[in-house]
């Protein structure tokens, strides 16, 4: 039985606080009498545990809920279940005690015995209604489940060997041993310790220099530089932030059926390797992941942390019936709620999708809950300026802003004559803003004031001074915008051809290819309405304005304003359309955005055609309150065309005035020349405002239940799972509310499973071996103790990762042997206890990075883009990636430097266990195959670094001094000389075959492949 | 033993390296095998099958059209659809009723319908075991051919071909026990994540074999090395590791990479022998279609399959069709012509398949041996067109199509299963892909709810939570 094996395991009596259900322990009272617990110590665990798989409240069987005292009485559709005093009577007893229930796996004795006294006497109820989650049981895991509780502070024991005992972490370990008659192995030598650590740490064997230094002085003092030393190098980064990526599903393509390339989703693990590097708090290592777009917004660093939110596959085929589409979206949520609770927190929350969680206390609703905290996920890009180039670019846009006003001063006085000189002193000239561009469509489809001149496309034509649109195909696309636009205002006097038109753009902003854009949109959420397109409506609401029944038999003047804090307002003819609302904003890098007249956005197609005329667009880099938006919305002939001014304009007043335009334009040229040079494309989450999230009958997409807020699970002990946020809170607010939950100093399961995944990448196994599953089916920690005080450690060192590290390397238990002992194997096969570190193999990027660093061939070039060693095919509606092989430097890098699309790869990675990056992969599965074998032995890569090693070899020591290039050879790969009877036939073999043939040889040892 | 210590032992690297047979070989030793929870599960009852092959259509197959025989389909040929609600289609324009482009007949002692579309394996009938109830949770190609082969729609799951190595391993230990053989015309979509092991040990992934000098990734020196070189190199490796493992404390898994390059060369030896088929007599070579370039692709690996399964290896798997965009087509997929399409990708493998099944019989070897012909979805008994008119092509179907089996344990010349008059929905015994692999588990005497792997908090199993055993096809 799993309980008795779980205490034989843990073993100590204090340990078995950790494992909770003591109430299994426990007799049942022997007395005649139930005493007044009886049902709520004994009644209540035995119905939670044995009965309410099937007959809990939420879709009872037979009708038959037995977790509350008013159900239970009443019965089921076989009639009343229970006859209080009289078992033999009770539907529930007979069906029990006939072993029909629970079906296929009826109560054993005692069990019964305790359900039989209960009736006998009375049946009487306690605490009602019995919670199901509330214990712990054989089957499942309650509120009293060991990870939910507050961390413990352990005493730290004193076993009888304490000479081996370096750091508590040795007392721990050691005392678990000595329980079982082991002890620690001896210290591993200093060779074998050296290499070790560089490949723990770094992923690369030590160079020889590096090793002879170390085994000349192996003090406590050299070894804790060393500690320093590979801390403090960015190798450590690479090679620890390896892991993360394992855990988080990192992969670079979409999956599914088109498997398009991701080429900017490199920054998440450039992030990643940085932020290990820089010893960020882990507390704040995981917020960035949740919520960094929040906490540092419009930032690089901030929408490459949110990567962890879009690393999954992503289907971009989803079909068109509204049931693919709710499906798609709940897998796509079910996806990351389950990535959040497993890579933070340990609990597979992903399993509440359909029905209460199986194993843990995790309730349906509670799914849904976190579900809504991460409605606002959407699989997107960003463009951000690249923080070094900024200088530059700000300086240019300062002057251009500076030739801007200049040319605006002219002009304001200027058309202040001009008005005034018109007849029009009927009414006095109107204060007007200064807008950033503005379109007449008289004569030609120029802006008037700037240089965002438009250009048709399609049959886009002028007529009487509009541009006229035919629906179809007609649109008119202007240069790039030179500015960057944060706040806005986009306006236009339009009519158009019919009133049910559905989703055409009049006027919008967007950033080239359309995928992040900002329009004036008719009649796409609701029919005859308008409304604030914007890509896949992440900053759309509807205005609730009134249904529009003139612009086909008029101009009408749209304007929507959008403000810095994420308010958007609609302006009817100048006055206020609907309600205006609140969502993201949406900045535009300066030479990003362009508009689009006719077009809601690029590609041209399907709805997104306007039927009609403009006869006026303009465009303000602010946001025009609604005094001034009246204003521009009055009569346009106070507008004053930009030939009008120039031939007011005389002589030198003009050359200067037009030598200022020109000076403008051809900065405008360069911010956008510099601004593409400098701009970076991130994948990232784009948050759309969060959809309403449904409780889904049985997790069905087209069976709505009813709505639910956003919030997350409630099993920690002492830590609320309500979020306190309102049902219609902003995706924002609810990340960062997530994100502040899942770093609160409460959550002892964050930190029990970092502290975990740190363990286990270190020792090859966890304290507890399921990292990324802490629940009833995760595996129970083989030193309890061990974990609560690390966890207590973690947080006394503010979260510090390279603090735990060198905490666990300082311990005897890190630095004893690995070598194996028959006599211990025999008491613990599976070295669960650490009688001795256990060996592993290397992973596929530790070989790779291993072969290219000893063959003198790695390039250390870090972060960017990443090196591509496969030919990218798209095929008909599919992408491959064909892994090639050719000598090139940068194909040299470290493999986490990779680009790692979801398919094919080097057949060198895919035989050494490197997950397929399309699931998590919290631990790798070793194993060991002939194909390794054959790989390592025939692959064009392993040989071609055997040809580099061998020439590097002979031109350090000398072409002709074989003897030398072995012991080098020996040095560069395994760390040591080759003792007598191993270096006489590898002479041999290097005086009849060459010295690439040893190094191909010994690249194949199992000596090589160990990591000690 | 609890349940503990034995993930303890599958995880670490040594105890797999022994290869899956060793394992098994240890839990039955230990008598671990069909307890609840062991994870690595085994034979639960006396398998009727040792290996399977499968025929692996790609883009959908018109059931309506094939195997599953609807007269009243022609009769209501330009009617609409007498259904209450529109179909919940993959491209949303429903067409009037298409009656079948080929004409059906009764075949063999059986009276199996099976149209013209499969002259060849038409003659076969007899041996064919047609479940024309399937049904899938996905119209959409890549998640719906995902589901076909790992029983989930997104990518990451292992396949059956994978669940199948790690429970049963390979017959021999000289080739792999999961073997994929491509279209010559490309992948499907989703390429390697088809056959991927997912979560599984990589060991369980399947090995592609191709044409040429190296018919398995680096099954040879990618640069020239001398046989007495490779030797040498290969006699200085043993003795390092020798003295390695000495050092070490005689540690099993050195052990196990030290035999791992016996198999290595075991390897070597015999890929090559099986991928040439050269010694294969003429009259086999022309039966299989190799000398007609239209069947020569499919007809090569049919017989390559024959041989592969002979020498051990578990589970193979064919595909007919590449990628499933673009034009012309390169699939089963015939939105534009069912007519057209199938006619052309039919006449790629009716022959061969035919000439497999026949070669199976001969050799004795369809007692004990599975073929699988599959398609992730059928086509709409009406047609892909506007709603007045009957076009020539037809869209997906996952309501309800056909899929056959043919070899040990079915009863053969069956069908099972119906779908309504039109070929629209399955009615009668609905067959998911759960059940469908649940049933081909059962045959290799696997209890489909006991061969789990634990992944991420689950015990994960082929099928998910669901599938039942299909009896009805069983003999």
């Amino acid at each position: 039985m799993r309980f008795l094996s779980i205490y034989r395991i843990i073993g100590n009596a204090r340990a078995l606080l950790f494992c909770a259900p003591l109430f299994f322990l426990v007799e049942p009272s022997l007395a005649d009498e139930a005493g007044d617990n009886f049902f709520d110590e004994q009644v209540a665990p035995l119905l939670a545990a044995r009965c309410a798989e099937c007959h809990h409240e939420e879709e009872p069987e037979a009708e038959l809920n037995l977790l509350s005292e008013a159900t239970a009485r009443k019965g089921g559709e076989n009639g009343p279940a229970l006859v209080p005093g009289d078992p033999g009577k009770s539907l529930l007893w007979k069906r029990v005690a006939a072993d029909e229930m629970p079906p296929e796996d009826p109560l054993d004795d005692e069990e019964k015995q305790i359900l039989k006294k209960w009736i006998a006497s009375g049946a009487s109820w306690g605490t009602d209604p019995v919670d199901r989650f509330r214990y712990t049981t054989d089957k499942r895991a309650g509120y009293d489940w060991w990870a939910l509780q507050p961390l413990g502070q352990p005493e730290i024991p004193s076993p009888r060997r304490g000479r081996r005992i370096r750091n508590p972490i040795d007392a721990f370990v050691l005392s678990r041993l000595e329980e079982s008659n082991l002890s620690f192995s001896e210290d591993a030598d200093p060779r074998t310790l050296v290499r070790r650590a560089y490949l723990d740490f770094h992923g690369l064997p030590p160079t020889p220099e590096e090793i002879e230094q170390f085994v000349a002085d192996p003090s406590e003092l050299a070894y804790q530089q060393l500690l320093t030393r590979l801390l403090d190098s960015p190798r450590y980064g690479e090679r620890w932030g390896r892991h993360w990526l394992d855990v988080v599903r990192f992969g670079e393509s979409d999956g599914f059926e088109r498997n398009n390339p991701r080429k900017d989703f490199w920054h998440y693990r450039d992030w990643v390797i940085e932020a290990l590097n820089a010893d960020m708090p882990y507390n704040e290592f995981v917020r960035m992941q949740v919520a960094g777009d929040v906490i540092k917004p419009n930032t690089a660093e901030g929408f490459a942390a949110v990567g962890f939110l879009v690393a999954a596959v992503h289907n971009t085929v989803v079909g068109g019936s509204e049931m693919m589409k709710r499906q798609s979206r709940a897998d796509e949520i079910e996806e990351l709620v389950g990535a959040i609770g497993q890579t933070f927190v340990g609990l597979t929350v992903n399993c509440a999708r359909c029905h209460a969680h199986k194993f843990d206390p995790i309730s349906q609703d509670e799914y849904y809950q976190l579900s809504a905290a991460v409605a606002g996920l959407n699989h997107g890009t960003r463009e951000i300026q690249q923080p070094g180039q900024r200088e530059e670019l700000l300086e240019l846009q300062a002057k251009e802003k500076d030739v801007a006003s200049r040319i605006a001063g002219i002009r304001a006085t200027i058309r202040e004559q001009i008005i005034e000189k018109r007849k029009s002193i009927k009414t006095p000239a109107i204060e007007l803003p200064e807008p950033l561009a503005s379109w007449e469509f008289e004569e030609d489809f120029k802006d008037s004031i700037g240089n965002l001149d438009g250009k048709p496309q399609g049959g886009a034509r002028l007529e009487n001074g509009a541009l006229v649109l035919d629906g179809k195909d007609d649109y008119v696309i202007t240069a790039p915008i030179a500015r960057e636009i944060t706040e806005k205002t986009l306006t236009a006097l339009v009519q158009l051809d019919n009133l049910d038109q559905r989703g055409g753009g009049v006027i919008s902003l967007q950033t080239t290819g359309g995928g992040i854009f900002d329009a004036i949109v008719f009649g796409e959420g609701e029919p005859r309405h308008w409304m604030a397109g914007s890509n896949v409506f992440s900053r759309t609401q509807p205005f609730q304005g009134t249904e529009e029944k003139e612009a086909s038999s008029r101009p009408v003047h749209f304007a929507i304003v959008y403000r810095k804090d994420g308010t958007i307002t609609g302006y009817r003819d100048g006055q206020l359309y609907g309600k205006s609302y609140k969502t993201g904003s949406q900045p535009f890098a300066a030479g990003g955005g362009s508009l689009l007249f006719g077009l809601r956005h690029m590609p041209p197609g399907s709805n997104r055609f306007l039927a009609g005329r403009v006869l006026q667009a303009q465009l303000f880099d602010h946001a025009l309150d609604e005094e001034a938006v009246a204003a521009v919305s009055g009569d346009p002939r106070n507008y004053v065309a930009e030939k009008e001014i120039v031939a007011f304009l005389k002589g030198e007043e003009q050359a200067s005035y037009l030598m200022l335009k020109e000076q403008q334009q051809k900065l405008a040229d360069e911010i956008i020349a510099a601004s593409q040079a400098a701009r970076f494309v991130i994948y990232t989450n784009v948050p759309r405002s969060p959809a309403e999230t449904y409780f889904l009958n049985r997790g069905k997409v087209m069976d709505r239940g009813e709505l639910v807020g956003p919030g997350t699970i409630q099993a920690i002990a002492g830590l609320p799972g309500d979020l306190g946020l309102a049902m219609d809170a902003g995706d924002g607010e609810r990340r960062l509310a997530l994100a502040d939950w899942l770093t609160n100093e409460k959550n002892s399961l964050s930190m029990r499973v970092m502290v975990n995944r740190i363990w286990h990448y270190h020792f090859g196994s966890g304290i507890v071996d399921t990292p990324s599953d802490f629940g009833f089916n995760g595996s129970r920690p083989t030193h309890p103790g061990l974990l609560e005080w690390l966890s207590g450690q973690f947080i006394d060192s503010a979260y510090s990762l390279k603090a735990l590290h060198r905490l666990i390397a300082s311990s005897t238990a890190y630095r004893q042997s690995s070598h194996f002992h028959a006599r211990a194997a025999e008491i613990d096969a599976g070295n669960a206890l650490l009688w001795r570190k256990n060996p592993y193999r290397a992973e596929g990027e530790v070989v790779r990075d291993s072969i290219l660093s000893v063959s003198g061939q790695l390039n250390l070039a870090s972060g960017g883009p990443g090196f591509e060693d496969v030919k990218i095919e798209p095929n008909k509606g599919t992408t491959y990636y064909r892994p090639f092989d050719t000598e090139d430097p940068n194909l040299n890098r470290r493999t986490v430097y990779r680009f790692s699309p979801r398919g094919e790869r080097m057949a060198l990675l895919d035989v050494f266990d490197c997950p397929d990056p399309s699931s998590a992969a919290p631990r790798r599965s070793p194993t060991t195959t002939p194909l390794q074998a054959l790989s390592l032995l025939n692959n064009a890569f392993v040989l071609r670094m055997a040809d580099h090693l061998a020439v590097g070899v002979k031109k350090d020591v000398g072409e002709e001094q074989v003897e030398q290039q072995v012991d080098r050879v020996f040095k560069l790969i395994l760390g040591r000389l080759a003792e007598k009877d191993e270096r006489e036939p590898a002479i041999r073999l290097v005086q009849q075959h060459g010295l690439a043939l040893l190094a191909r040889t010994l690249f194949n040892t199992n000596e090589f492949l160990a990591i000690p | 033993m609890s349940q503990q210590v034995h993930r303890r032992e599958f995880c670490q690297w040594n105890l797999q390296g022994l290869g899956s047979i060793a394992i098994l070989d240890l839990l039955r030793r230990d008598g671990l095998l069909g307890q609840e929870g062991t994870g690595a599960g085994g034979l639960h009852y006396p398998p009727r099958v040792k290996r399977a092959i499968q025929i692996c259509l790609v883009g959908g197959m018109s059931h309506i059209d094939s195997y599953d025989y609807k007269p009243e389909l022609s009769k209501q040929q330009g009617k609409s659809l007498p259904a209450a609600v529109k179909p919940d289609i993959f491209f949303g324009k429903v067409g009037l009723l298409r009656g079948s482009d080929w004409e059906f007949r009764q075949r063999g002692e059986s009276g199996l319908w099976v149209s013209e579309m499969f002259p060849e394996i038409a003659k076969r009938a007899d041996m064919l075991t047609v479940i024309r109830s399937m049904v899938s949770d996905s119209a959409n190609h890549t998640p719906a051919l995902f589901v076909s082969n790992s029983g989930f729609q997104a990518n990451g799951f292992p396949s059956l071909g994978s669940w199948l190595s790690f429970g049963l391993g390979s017959e021999t230990e000289s080739l792999p026990a999961y073997v994929v053989l491509p279209d010559a015309r490309g992948g499907p979509n989703g390429g390697a994540s088809n056959w991927s092991s997912g979560f599984l040990p990589s060991e369980h992934q399947a090995v592609i074999l191709r044409g040429g000098d190296q018919p398995v990734r680096d099954l040879f020196p990618a640069t020239p090395i001398s046989e007495l070189a490779e030797q040498e190199s290969l006699s200085l490796l043993r003795q390092l590791n020798a003295k390695h493992l000495a050092r070490s404390g005689q540690d099993q898994q050195l052990l196990a990479r030290i035999r791992s390059y016996e198999l290595a060369g075991r390897m070597q030896l015999s890929v090559p022998e099986v991928s040439d088929y050269s010694a294969e007599p003429e009259k086999v070579r022309e039966e299989y279609g190799l000398h007609d370039p239209v069947t020569e692709d499919m007809g090569r690996r049919c017989l390559l399959g024959r041989r592969l399964l002979e020498r051990g290896v578990r589970f193979l798997q064919l595909f007919s069709g590449g990628p499933i965009a673009g034009s012309p087509r390169a699939s089963w997929d015939a939105h534009e012509s069912v007519k057209d399409n199938h006619t052309l990708e039919a006449g790629r493998i009716d022959r061969p398949v035919a000439a497999l099944l026949n070669d199976l019989q001969k050799r004795g070897m369809l007692e004990d041996t599975l073929v699988l012909f599959t398609t992730e979805f059928g086509r709409t008994p009406f047609a892909q067109s506007d709603a007045d008119k009957v076009g020539p092509g037809r869209d997906h179907n996952r309501y309800g199509f056909s899929c056959w089996m043919a070899g040990g344990g079915l009863r053969p010349g069956s069908v099972f299963g119906e779908t309504d008059e039109v070929g629209w929905k399955a009615v009668k015994d609905p067959v998911s892909w759960n059940d469908f692999h649940a049933t081909i588990m059962h045959l290799f005497g696997v209890d489909h709810r006991k061969l789990t792997f634990y992944h991420n908090g689950i015990q994960r199993r082929l099928t998910n939570v669901a599938g039942d055993v299909v009896k009805g096809i069983l003999a």
